[in-house]
């Protein structure tokens, strides 16, 4: 299990959202849901979009380019465009500072030219 | 789309015709130029409004749907601005209204309830307006309207009219009638 | 001695503009009412080049708020910023020319066009598209397709105009010394004005300019035209306007404001004494800010219009654009005006009185219909369109010694504004550039 650093507490007041970059599992959405931190994918399953430059409306973030919804917690595809659901990420926070828990991927080809070598 | 109530109770039959004979009268009245008869049939109390109609989307709808309360009109009258209204009309000078205008009314899709009080009623209806003006000119105006009538030993009166047309933009340059 | 038609010699082609407009002997001829290819240059030299009126700020107060309109023919969205500036667009989608936005007046945030699914931010900038990932494919520049911005906006004391010519003078000078005049209205309380909500819209069959020109310098038609109403809001025939003393004809680049100074004369048509009491009570506060001479034009007997196309009158306080839509027909768009610091019931009389006398259904209004239709109508017979039509009255009124801003000219019962009205309609026509256009005011550009 990886333990991502995405940010501090500090840096995304209640109601808004920052954008982590990462080149690895692709850019990633923080929300601060009323003193909750949640992680998604940051970009939309419709169409190009950072979802990051979003606004959020109760639990959904409606994407800025068509205004399709997802909700947060789950990253479900709510409203029209959307209709495949977000990638999201389970969040802790220690410590003052938040992180996604993202499970290691077996790379199976890299698994076994390293068992060879 | 007007705020319709489905829970009000129906008329009889004779109310019905009653007051459908009444509308049918008050529109044979507007046909004929007959002004002052007309305005004996309105309510002294009367408020007779025909909103400006706004082209909005669903998600900035005003207070009302397409129109709103306190904004622009094109009838937002009592008793005093209807009395002004046919004044002009009856003036000489009123150089609009000579050669005079030709009108037919039509009252059509007429439902009658029981109002708040025993002498109130409720009247839904569609109403359309042709005035041929001039050689040439032909203007068609129709709507919904929703009507307070009060009924007295002097017959009906109208009390509350709100007229509600499809157009946002009128495609001519007047209404010098009423509806 | 009888007046007949002037011959037409059937071997001329179509009059030229010496003929239609002839403004040093006091004549214009109907045919610029009717022909379609002088109203094609209309709008390529008039409407494509001067500032027109789009949106007072009080119909777009917050971010995202936006109302649609046009300038000319050109559909627009005018649309507040989060900066607080005011955007003016082309509503129409740069990738197929679909309408962008369908609604008169709303608050968003952004454009979606119903056809691709283009995605515009509030600022215009292309964010998005549906199936966005083939264009990235094919290296497609957003940041060449957003939507088009006019070339200029700019706003005077609350009224948003804007230009598709980035060569036009600036506002201010377009307006020049006319806004002296125009502060009577739209800056006699601290505060300034807005918009009643709403804009009634109708359809006139008629020449924009004529309907421009009326409310340029036309109070010579009131007494006549409008005796009907006046004796319904009123109950009897207004003081003859030549009897109301002193008055005037001021005009600079086609703009003409005529005015009397009579306070009220122009609320007092409303027949609503509280509107007439607010004036008398403003009236104090009003001289303090704009001087005696101008408090007493709060109200007065007065019309204007600013060229080409936007006019208004103060005291029944209708705001209105005579938006062309062909050479022989406009569709009207009147708004209401009041004083953001005028009490609420106040503003509610004003609301109903200015649409009782000026609307579809105004007791006023409904006689200048007929005239300004018919106007235009006559003009599309051949020889009736060519003949001369009198536009001489008042010639050698203009007052050169006064200390009053703008070509100044004495009586309001005058055709002054009118003359240069469409002369300045001539000159812009017949002008390459901005800088073709001949300075022709006489009087003094500021308040001396």
């Amino acid at each position: 299990m990886e333990k991502l650093f995405l940010c501090n507490v500090s840096d995304i007041a209640e109601n808004e959202i920052k954008k982590v970059e990462n080149s690895t599992h692709g850019d990633i959405a923080v929300y601060n849901l009323g003193g909750t931190f949640y992680a998604t994918a940051d970009l939309c399953t419709h169409a190009t979009a950072s979802l990051s430059e979003g606004d959020i409306e109760d639990n959904l973030i409606v994407c800025p380019v068509h205004w399709g919804t997802f909700h947060i917690p789950t990253g479900k595809a709510e409203g029209f465009p959307c209709e495949i659901d977000l990638r999201t990420y389970p969040v802790e926070v220690e410590d003052g500072k938040v992180y996604a828990l993202i499970e290691q991927m077996v790379d199976e080809g890299s698994a076994i030219i390293a068992k060879a070598n | 789309m007007l705020h319709s109530y489905d829970d009000l109770k129906p008329v009889t039959a004779d109310q019905y015709y009653e007051v459908s004979r009444f509308l049918n009268y008050e529109y044979r009245l507007l046909d004929e130029e007959r002004f002052e008869d007309w305005l004996n049939l309105v309510h002294e109390d009367i408020h007779y409004w025909m909103p400006g109609i706004e082209n909005r989307r669903r998600e900035n709808l005003l207070d009302q749907g397409f129109y709103g309360t306190d904004h622009m009109a094109y009838f937002d009258d009592n008793l005093r601005d209807l009395t002004r209204r046919v004044a002009r009309f009856l003036q000489p000078s009123a150089w609009a209204e000579n050669p005079p205008t030709r009108n037919v009314h039509q009252i059509t899709n007429v439902e009658v309830y029981h109002g708040e009080t025993p002498d109130e009623y409720v009247v839904y209806s569609v109403f359309q307006s042709v005035r041929g003006r001039g050689l040439d000119e032909e203007y068609v105006l129709y709507g919904r309207r929703e009507d307070l009538l009060v009924k007295s030993s002097a017959g009906f009166r109208i009390k509350k009219r709100l007229i509600v047309i499809p157009n946002a933009s009128l495609k001519f340059k007047n209404i010098n009638t009423f509806l | 001695m009888s007046n007949k038609i002037r011959t037409i010699d059937i071997t001329d082609s179509t009059a030229s503009l010496d003929q239609l407009c002839d403004i040093e002997n006091g004549t214009i001829s109907g045919m610029m009412f009717s022909d379609e290819a002088i109203y094609r240059k209309e709008l390529e030299r008039i409407f494509a080049r001067c500032w027109l009126f789009v949106a007072h700020e009080s119909q777009i107060p917050n971010t995202g708020d936006y109302i649609t309109t046009t300038m000319g023919e050109d559909e627009v969205i005018v649309v507040r910023q989060k900066s607080g500036e005011v955007k003016v667009f082309l509503n129409a989608c740069p990738h197929r020319g679909n309408k962008v936005c369908f609604s008169e007046s709303g608050s968003t945030r952004g454009f979606i066009c119903n056809y691709h699914g283009w995605s515009f931010n509030l600022s215009g900038n292309l964010i998005g598209q549906h199936e966005s990932s083939v264009y990235e494919d094919s290296n497609f520049d957003k940041s060449r397709w957003g939507l088009r911005e006019v070339a200029k906006v700019d706003s005077w004391k609350g009224l948003v105009f804007a230009t598709f010519d980035p060569e036009s003078p600036s506002l201010e000078e377009y307006l020049g010394p006319m806004t002296w005049y125009m502060d009577a209205l739209f800056d006699n309380q601290e505060g300034g004005t807005e918009f009643v909500g709403g804009c009634i819209r109708s359809t006139y069959e008629c020449n924009w300019k004529i309907a421009a020109e009326n409310f340029v310098g036309d109070a010579l038609h009131a007494g006549w035209t409008h005796d009907s109403g006046a004796k319904a809001m009123l109950g009897g025939s207004v003081t003859k306007i030549s009897e109301l003393g002193e008055s005037y004809s001021v005009n600079w680049n086609g703009h003409g404001y005529e005015f009397a100074l009579d306070t009220v004369g122009n609320v007092a048509a409303l027949g609503e004494k509280a509107l007439n009491k607010y004036i008398y009570q403003i009236k104090p506060s009003a001289e303090e800010r704009l001087g005696a001479f101008r408090s007493n034009m709060i109200a007065s007997v007065s019309s204007c219009t600013i060229f080409p196309n936007f006019s208004f009158l103060p005291g029944q306080n209708t705001v209105r654009v005579w938006q062309p839509r062909g050479p022989n027909k406009i569709e009207l768009y009147t708004w209401v005006l009041v004083n953001k610091s005028a009490p609420e019931d106040i503003k509610e009389k004003w609301r109903k009185g200015a649409m009782i006398t000026f609307s579809p259904t105004g007791v006023f209004e409904m006689d200048d219909g007929e005239n300004w239709e018919y106007s235009t109508k006559t003009a599309k017979g051949w020889v009736t369109g060519q003949q001369n039509l009198f536009i001489g009255l008042g010639m050698d009124t203009l007052k050169r010694d006064t200390s009053l801003p703008g070509n100044v000219f004495s009586g309001q019962l005058n055709e002054a504004n009118g003359r240069a009205f469409y002369q300045y309609w001539r000159d812009l026509l017949e002008a390459e550039s901005w800088k073709d256009v001949p300075d022709r005011n006489v009087g003094k550009a500021e308040v001396q």
